[in-house]
């Protein structure tokens, strides 16, 4: 169903599910399903990320180096986890009208 | 490199990203009073100020100016926004928003009505009325609406730090609408519906960004920004334009001749300063948060009172000017709290 969805709606519905995500797994997820194969494309998407963060709705868990250059390299991943926040916003938007 | 280093690199580029985003917004909207001073005594506006006032009065023709100048002003800021989406390969995502209405762009349209007829429309009386600079500093009272409007809506809590500050506004703003009060009744001309405006720009803006907040939450800033402008063009060409048109007021006639290299110049100066003002703010939140975002963007008031001087040459009252400060003083004593927790901004 991905891809006629706004592109933070989706990223919420994945993250619904309540298990902790690497950013780069989200990216390359939502890359592939909105056709947004190109590095503008991904920054664009890890942005969106930040900002959901940002917003109160996810939770930055963990850091780490990407040292083998799986994202970015010698740049830093991060892990996140929907709050409670970010899952009444989340299913307010996603599961309806499905 | 180590993890830490890391971090404290990638938070630190963060932050300096998200003040320079803050600082471009209070630049271009410093710059939005020149351009919204400017058009007042341009052709078609001053003609159609001039014909309406013959027979409905000064201040009626105002009034009805003002709408047709708002109404440009947001035809303008969305061909702004529309190339903006266009250069970042948007078009696509903001159909997707478009579609949401239930969850997501209706509030959009909602923040549209306070933000155009109320907030914008308002500046541009208060401009007409007064002058830009009181209208720029007047409007710097909006974040006491934002703040007790979020109190009431969704129960946010005031703190005692944001209390003094939004006291700290309140007298800036009671020194910059009775200064000017003052020395308009000592000369016994009182200017009632310039300081409405100035009122109106207060009440809607800080409405304006409590509505559609709980749209942005949810969806990319430059896709909601230009939807609501796309609900504000609606507002005025679609019902209030045609509406006034009916009640014989000729808007069409003189809207028919902004086609003057000088007038359309101003009016697009006016769209990418106010379109980009926006944009840059809303870029600002997610680096550096809304409180620093909205801090450092009232600015503008400074900015605009600045670019005022060099350009028009216009000195403001002294009321102006003790004023403003206090609304900054005040914006940065509200804002400035929450320090700790800069990737988180909201409790969870």
């Amino acid at each position: 169903m991905g891809g006629n969805r706004p592109i933070k709606f989706r990223i919420l519905e994945i993250l619904l599910d309540g298990k902790e995500y690497w950013n780069y797994e989200i990216v390359s997820k939502i890359q592939e399903e909105y056709g947004m194969n190109s590095a503008y494309g991904r920054d664009s998407i890890n942005f969106d990320i930040i900002e959901l963060a940002s917003g109160g709705m996810l939770k930055d868990v963990e850091q780490k180096i990407d040292e083998e250059g799986i994202y970015k390299k010698e740049f830093l991943l991060h892990k996140y986890v929907i709050t409670d926040f970010g899952r009444s916003r989340g299913s307010d938007a996603c599961l309806r009208n499905l | 490199m180590d993890l830490r280093t890391l971090k404290k690199q990638e938070s630190k580029r963060k932050i300096s990203k998200g003040y320079m985003w803050a600082l471009f917004c209070a630049v271009f909207w410093g710059i939005w009073y020149l351009p919204g001073t400017v058009v007042w005594v341009l052709n078609p506006f001053d003609q159609m100020q001039a014909t309406i006032a013959k027979t409905g009065g000064d201040g009626t023709a105002l009034v009805i100016t003002a709408v047709l100048i708002t109404a440009f002003n947001a035809l303008t800021v969305m061909v702004a926004l529309m190339i903006w989406n266009g250069v970042l390969g948007k078009y696509g995502e903001l159909v997707r928003t478009l579609k949401e209405f239930h969850p997501c762009s209706k509030w959009f349209f909602l923040a549209s009505i306070f933000g155009g007829p109320m907030a914008i429309l308002g500046s541009f009386i208060a401009m007409g009325f007064i002058g830009g600079a009181f209208a720029a500093v007047a409007g710097l009272l909006y974040p006491v609406v934002g703040s007790i409007l979020a109190y009431y809506w969704y129960g946010e809590k005031i703190s005692k730090r944001a209390a003094i500050g939004i006291g700290v506004i309140i007298i800036g703003g009671v020194t910059i609408f009775g200064g000017g009060l003052l020395s308009d009744l000592s000369s016994g001309n009182v200017q009632w519906i310039g300081y409405l405006g100035g009122l109106m720009a207060a009440a809607g803006w800080g409405i304006e960004g409590a509505i559609a907040g709980k749209g942005l939450d949810i969806s990319e800033p430059d896709a909601g920004l230009t939807l609501r402008f796309l609900g504000e063009n609606i507002i005025w060409w679609i019902i209030i334009v045609p509406l006034l048109a009916l009640f014989g007021y000729p808007m069409y006639s003189f809207a028919l001749q902004v086609f003057e290299p000088m007038t359309l110049l101003v009016l697009i100066f006016a769209g990418i300063t106010f379109g980009f003002c926006y944009v840059c703010w809303y870029k600002s939140f997610p680096l550096i948060g809304v409180g620093r975002g909205q801090g450092i963007g009232n600015l503008y008031g400074l900015c605009s009172i600045i670019f005022i001087f060099l350009f028009f040459g216009n000195a403001p009252q002294w009321t102006i000017l003790v004023g403003g400060t206090l609304c900054v003083i005040g914006s940065f004593v509200m804002f400035t709290e929450d320090a700790s927790a800069l990737e988180t901004l909201r409790g969870e």
